[in-house]
């Protein structure tokens, strides 16, 4: 009725959803108060076995033996380190206890486990036969894997600086904790022991100082400790409060409209007097409510168990903040606060049952999680991009308010960001209120009835999904072992193209209509020699942007992973094959034709769909850091399919991008360094929309613009003239 | 009891649990791909990050100049290309750069303390930096690596003009060599991991078929269905259980061979190429961790099934059962990292603990055959218990309909009521 | 086809239950009836008055304190699972599985109620066709409309050929034209010589189907016998005046605002 009812409305309908909850005491019980008894349990279970651990290792007698032709002065080395605790007492290092013994078989012993230790004795020359043939083992070991005509250069070079001296070497076994604590203090001794009697000979030559006195570097921290511990704190706080909100948040959400759903009351509660707005805003503050109160309970309990000296901070742990820093946090975490019960509910309002809202938590979970941990990335700074990313930015403003750093428009914009997108979820939320088959519940469609194609829009994400894992684990599995042109079959005839086939055998699908497989306009093609360049030196300049502004990425590391071995043998010939044909017939097959046909009846907007195909195309290709390159280039090949109505431009603009970024450098007619200038991407740009004009104008290739996309049901954008 | 009657039931179970979402995506396909997943992206960025840090150049401002001769010491830093020299900067500035980050070492030349006054030429070096910044400490190291490759050469120097030789000076070489053979140490990697991933699988996949197969079932008004069938009580129960230990072994099985196929992939960024890491079992081992997974499972499982019954719905259900889950998980953990622990009587008491000392023994290839008949024997006896528990609950009407109001306490305090006017029943 | 020959006997079952606020509470309260084949026998009475625990007594779900029950000569203590492979159970809570496909449902209550092996495919074929639910047999439970799980659910109770058949409240929740088909069947089954026991508080649905008729209350037996003797009996016509009639002399009561073929009556 009039506006200032809605006031007691939203405040009925709060009072109603905590009552909800707090009569629910096994939920609660379950949700809340075991974990505040586990958590702290589980630390000290994990403290507990960890102290005993470190007690059993320092208690331990370990027993050592000698062996080599040396053994006997290696024995007073030995004994001479066991000896340092008694003549020169260090608190600093851990306290041992060594035992001689001496058995028939020191080898034999040391695999048996009866001793822990076995020192051997070298006379000079036998250490340097020693040394060579390792030498030559490395030298063969890298010839094998690459070009090694550099590394055996530098290495005979080192070998002929290092003197020919008697050696004492430990042995040990590494996959004993024993044997490696007493190799560990062993070798701390020993060396010491080597330094005290550097020290005296030098002395006894005339040097006149100790070793340890010439050039001592001394390092001291200038931050404070408040620093440190605030960039502790600041790492960690934001990922706390986020998994701590999205568990506490949850015992609230899935029931506010999923259990409502399942048990029949939304339905009720839709068509009483109260707005789905009121309804939203009610359910939304009670989810918020919980969350915050079960991360302020957590820390709480957290710092209870601190205070009785129950759980240890490390040490020198200080926080120091100022008043306008505290404010300012708890200002950043209340937009976190939103977003995350804004998530949550709209997962719960467009999950069908309780299970379904289960299953899809998780995911929601990791896409929180991740970003939450953006302050960790080194070289990251609030004075980027970085910023306007909803959640990271927070996460980055948050640890730089307590290292002590106060930027307020940065921090303004992490906070409109997160507020912002928090905003919009919960719109969203509004929607689900108002769809019929949420609301409902109900499965029972004619697709589910009759199967085939009408239901394979619905299932195709779940089956990119499946194949993706499929796609990773075999990289990862078998990666090493296939080589280029193994992966390059196995990922694209096998799993691309095969799990295309068995998608459109299952779901009955049309291969022509699935695939595009249409002719094209023969516009199109000059379209493609146009653009297939041009969008490359704007990929390229892209990459550089986000680089530059978001966060630095050192080149050489970029190449570091997941660069693909481009072997130098490989001919040209399967160069081309490989790694441009192959890619370019069967991945468009696969995203721009399967998936795209897939996703058109469920996601509208072309855009979106675009936008979605290329991201999902950046996703198969593993190398985290190319995913900005290879989602623009999926993004505008889904574009060139949508205008032209065939997947041959496609195909052919695929292979050329890939073959114009490898087959120059291969082949030597350009340098191998070589990199475009990013300020090329601006001419670029607009030979690349040229080109997009081009086959937007010329349409499908009946002839006629707009007719191809309008049959299959889009809503017309196109416009004739 | 009837074993066609339980191979019907137990077959109808599977099937349908096969067709449910959420038992496929936890019980079969989360065992498979989420470790390895997330194995991979912890350990892929953990090298990121440790190469980022690598990656970046050292700023290094000088304050003061080292005494007159040895100047090469900062030529030598100029000369590395992860340093960038940095000059004419104030101490104090230099202080605040290296607290805001845009700094990271201010090395200054000071005169040697006393001890080292006997030296001429000799000096100090003083490093401020920021501890708390990885770049800083980076940095730091460096440093060191180059002043004491400096030192090295100077006091090579001064003892060759007093006539010692190199050999005279060092004296003898200090090293050290792991005689673990490759599979040992990939071994002992998988030793630790297996038995606590092993557990939580197991519990994972046992969990909600448990609770979906009684509560779930309750929710669902198929309860009643069954139990008007010509088939006993106790074959209806058995089934269910059998199903669900199945679910739960074979989430076990799936995730451990996930891992073991995959560990080595994923460790290798972390490793590097130096150090080489193999996983060969011992044959031996295989019945060991079969035999030990069927076991976990029939305990887990006897267990969730118990309480989950007590739930009328699903969520209730699920409330029930985690604490289940979050013991089981804790036994593992309480086993330690600590390689050097085997299969022991008083470990061998312990459920759970046991079945994961015993696997991971029998992957590092010690196989202590008494103990591991004691580990066996110790939870089959529990399960018995547990089924026996579950037989004199079933005797309760009201648990079997589920028309009480789904409180534990108080369907435990009615049983120990003594004013009881039905009937026992048998 | 009526004969002499009782298979189900029902003889002074009691059934008490124990709740902590009530106390001890009778729920069944020594019932006596007897019902033979080719009958339709109709338990009539309010909610609560015992009707449910009745059935499922006899269904062997629950054990009755007092008196005895047997289902085809079989004892429902001592024997429950022969019993239960002579009878067919239907209730609102008797639900189908989601996830099996209708063909698979009838497959598995033929099985586990041990209906012949050899027979089994023949019989699961005959009884969708019976249903004419051939289109949608090898859909999922889940996915089926209520009239179409109505179908399969009928199909389920019977898939083993039990002689005697339970119907609790079978019609609840059901739409006129789904209601109407499962009476069909159901005179359908009778003609088939089964004994059906229907419980209903609809009275329409009792005085077209039921060949006799007991009126429960609180756990009693009021009254027992054929429509027409007990219009007889209560020189009423409308068995709904019939049931008032019983329900109200049994609770000593007058009666308050009860319509009569559409009038109202005043208390006096």
């Amino acid at each position: 009725m009039t506006n200032h009812r809605s006031p007691s409305v939203l405040g009925t309908l709060f009072r109603y959803e905590m009552r909800m909850l707090l009569r629910d005491t096994r939920t609660i019980l379950i949700a809340i108060v075991a974990p505040l008894i586990m958590f702290p349990a589980y630390i000290l279970v994990v403290n507990y076995v960890d102290s005993r651990e470190q007690q059993a290792l320092e208690e331990e007698t370990y027993r050592y033996a000698v062996s080599g032709s040396r053994a006997g002065w290696a024995e007073g080395v030995v004994k001479a380190a066991i000896a340092l605790d008694e003549s020169d007492p260090d608190t600093s290092r851990a306290p041992v206890s060594f035992e001689f013994r001496n058995p028939p078989d020191p080898m034999g012993a040391l695999e048996a486990g009866d001793i822990h230790v076995v020192v051997e004795g070298f006379s000079a020359p036998e250490w340097d036969s020693i040394r060579a043939e390792e030498r030559e083992a490395e030298e063969e070991a890298r010839e094998e894997e690459a070009s090694g005509g550099e590394a055996a250069e530098a290495d005979t070079a080192h070998a002929e600086e290092e003197p020919s001296l008697p050696a004492v070497r430990i042995l040990y076994r590494g996959n004993s904790d024993f044997s490696e604590a007493a190799r560990t203090r062993l070798r701390e001794r020993i060396l010491e022991v080597r330094a005290t009697q550097r020290d005296s000979v030098l002395l006894s030559s005339g040097f006149p100082v100790a070793m340890s006195e010439v050039a001592p570097v001394e390092a001291e921290s200038v931050a404070s400790a408040a620093k440190a511990s605030g960039l502790f704190l600041g790492l960690a706080l934001t990922p706390f409060l986020v998994v701590l909100m999205l568990s506490g948040g949850s015992i609230v959400a899935v029931d506010a409209i999923c259990g409502e759903k399942e048990r029949g009351t939304l339905e009720t509660l839709l068509t009483t007097a109260a707005s789905r707005t009121d309804i939203v805003r009610a359910k939304l503050l009670a989810v918020i409510v919980v969350g915050l109160a079960v991360a302020v309970i957590n820390v709480a309990n957290l710092l209870v168990y601190i205070v009785l000296g129950v759980l240890d901070l490390p040490p020198d742990f200080v926080v120091e903040i100022d008043p306008l820093g505290l404010l300012l946090l708890l200002a950043l975490l209340v937009p976190v606060a939103v977003l995350v019960a804004a998530a949550l509910l709209l997962l719960s309002g467009a999950s069908k049952s309780y299970r379904e809202y289960q299953v899809f938590f998780f995911p929601v979970f990791v896409a929180f999680v991740v970003p939450s941990f953006a302050a960790g990335l080194p070289g990251i700074d609030l004075h980027s991009i970085i910023a306007v990313v909803p959640l990271a930015g927070v996460a980055v403003a948050v640890k730089e308010i307590l290292v002590g750093e106060i930027d307020l428009p940065f921090q303004a914009f992490a906070f409109v960001s997160t507020a912002g997108l928090a905003l919009w979820l919960t719109f969203k939320t509004h929607w689900t209120l108002s769809n019929e088959k949420l609301i409902s519940g109900s499965d029972l469609d004619q697709a589910d009835l009759t199967g085939g194609a009408a239901l394979f829009p619905r299932h195709v994400l779940r089956w990119f999904l499946g194949l993706w894992v499929l796609f990773f684990l075999s990289s990862l599995w078998f990666g090493q072992d296939l080589g280029l042109r193994g992966q390059v079959v196995l990922n694209l005839l096998v799993i691309f193209f095969g799990g295309s086939l068995v998608m459109v055998r299952r779901y009955r699908l049309d291969p022509v209509e699935a695939y595009g497989l249409r002719k094209a306009h023969p516009a199109a093609w000059i379209a493609v020699l146009l653009g297939a360049p041009s969008a490359l030196l704007v990929a390229f300049g892209i990459t550089e942007l986000v680089n530059t502004f978001v966060f630095p990425v050192p080149e050489q590391l970029l190449e570091n992973f997941g660069q693909e071995l481009l072997g130098p043998e490989l001919p040209l010939w399967q160069l081309v094959l490989f790694l441009s044909v192959m890619p370019g017939i069967f991945e468009e097959l696969f995203f721009r034709g399967i998936l795209l046909h897939g996703l058109r009846r469920v996601i509208r907007r072309k855009w979106l769909l675009a936008l979605t195909v290329g991201l999902i195309f950046g996703i198969f290709h593993v190398s985290l850091f190319r995913i900005v390159p290879t989602a623009w280039l999926g993004f505008i090949l889904t574009w060139v399919v949508l205008f032209g109505g065939s997947i041959y431009p496609a195909m052919l603009w695929h292979a050329l991008n890939n073959a114009i970024a490898t087959v120059p450098a291969t082949l030597g007619w350009l340098p191998e360094d070589f990199e475009p200038e990013a300020w090329w991407a601006l001419p670029a740009c607009l030979v690349l929309a040229f080109a997009l004009w081009i086959l937007w104008r010329t349409g499908p290739w009946n002839g006629t613009k707009g007719t191809g996309e309008r049959s299959r049901g889009e809503a017309g954008t196109t416009r004739r003239r | 009891m009837n074993a066609r009657d339980i191979w019907i039931l137990y077959r109808m179970e599977i099937r349908s649990a096969l067709r449910e979402r959420s038992i496929v995506v936890n019980s079969i396909l989360m065992p498979i791909f989420l470790y390895p997943v997330l194995l991979w992206v912890m350990f892929t960025a953990m090298t990121f990050i440790q190469g980022l840090n690598e990656q970046f150049t050292s700023r290094v401002a000088l304050a003061g100049a080292p005494p007159p001769g040895h100047g090469s010491v900062l030529d030598s830093l100029e000369a590395r290309d992860d340093v960038e020299l940095v000059r004419g900067v104030g101490r104090d500035d230099a202080i605040s750069l290296i607290r805001a980050g845009e700094l990271d070492v201010l090395l200054s030349f000071l005169p040697p303390d006393t001890g080292g006054a006997a030296l001429p030429g000799n000096f100090r070096v003083e490093a401020l930096y920021d501890r708390s910044e990885a770049r800083g400490r980076n940095a730091v190291a460096r440093v060191r690596e180059v002043v004491d490759d400096y030192r090295t050469r100077w006091i090579g120097q001064e003892t060759e003009a007093r006539g010692m030789t190199e050999q005279d000076r060092r004296l003898f070489w200090v090293a050290d060599e792991d005689m673990a053979t490759e599979t040992e140490l990939g071994n002992r990697v998988l030793g630790l991991l297996v038995p606590l991933f092993l557990t939580i699988m197991v519990a994972l996949g046992c969990f909600f078929p448990a609770v979906d197969t009684t509560a779930g079932e309750r929710e669902r008004s198929t309860w009643e269905t069954l139990m008007t069938t010509s088939a006993s009580r106790h074959s209806l129960v058995t089934a269910k259980y059998l199903y669900v230990a199945t679910m739960g072994v074979s989430a076990g099985i799936l995730n451990v061979v996930a891992i073991v196929v995959s560990l080595g992939a994923v460790m290798a960024p972390l490793l590097g190429e130096t150090e080489g890491i193999s996983f060969r079992l011992p044959l031996m081992a295989i019945p060991v961790m079969l035999v030990g997974a069927m076991v976990l499972a029939l305990l887990l499982s006897a267990g969730m099934v118990i309480l989950a019954s007590f739930a009328r719905t699903f969520k209730d259900g699920q409330a029930m059962v985690q604490p289940v889950y979050f013991a089981a998980v804790v036994f593992p953990l309480l086993l330690g990292q600590q390689t050097d622990i085997t299969l022991t009587p008083g470990i061998a008491a312990i459920p759970v603990a046991n079945v994961a000392m015993m696997i991971r023994d029998a992957i590092n290839g010690v196989f202590v055959w008494p103990y591991i008949a004691l580990s066996l024997a110790v939870d089959l006896f529990l399960v018995l218990l547990c089924l026996r528990l579950a037989r004199f609950i079933l005797r309760f009407e009201d648990f079997l309909i589920g028309s009480y109001d789904g409180s534990f306490w108080r369907f435990a305090k009615e049983r120990m009521h003594p004013r009881r006017s039905e009937k026992d029943l048998a | 086809m009526k004969t002499n020959e009782r298979t189900v006997f029902v003889e002074d079952l009691r059934k008490t239950f124990y709740d902590e606020s009530r106390g001890e509470v009778k729920a069944v309260d020594g019932v006596t009836f007897s019902c033979h084949p080719g009958e339709v026998f109709g338990l009539l009475g309010a909610n609560g008055a015992g009707k449910t625990t009745t059935l499922r007594m006899l269904s062997t779900v629950l054990k009755p304190t007092g008196g005895t029950a047997s289902v085809m000569g079989h004892d429902v203590v001592r024997e429950p699972q022969a019993v239960r492979e002579s009878l067919g159970f239907y209730s609102a809570s008797t639900a189908l599985f989601p996830r099996l496909t209708g063909q698979e449902t009838l497959r598995f209550f033929a099985r586990i109620n041990h209906y012949p092996v050899e027979r089994l495919q023949e019989r699961v074929d005959a009884l969708i066709s019976r249903f004419g639910i051939q289109e949608y047999a090898n859909a999922r439970i889940e996915k089926l409309s209520t009239g179409m799980k109505q179908k399969v659910s009928i199909a389920r109770t019977i898939a083993h050929d039990p002689p005697v058949l339970i119907f609790d409240e079978p019609t609840v929740g059901l739409d006129v034209l789904n209601a109407l088909e499962m009476v069909k069947v159901i005179r359908e089954l009778r003609a088939e010589g089964k004994t059906i026991i229907f419980s209903s508080h609809i009275m329409s649905e009792v005085e077209k189907l039921c060949d006799r008729i007991a009126i429960i209350h609180r756990g009693r037996l009021l009254a027992l016998g054929t429509l027409a003797s007990l219009r007889e009996a209560t020189e009423q016509h409308y068995l709904e005046d019939i049931f008032v009639h019983y329900v109200t002399r049994a609770e000593g009561l007058e009666a308050a605002t009860i319509g009569v073929a559409g009038e109202l009556e005043e208390a006096p």
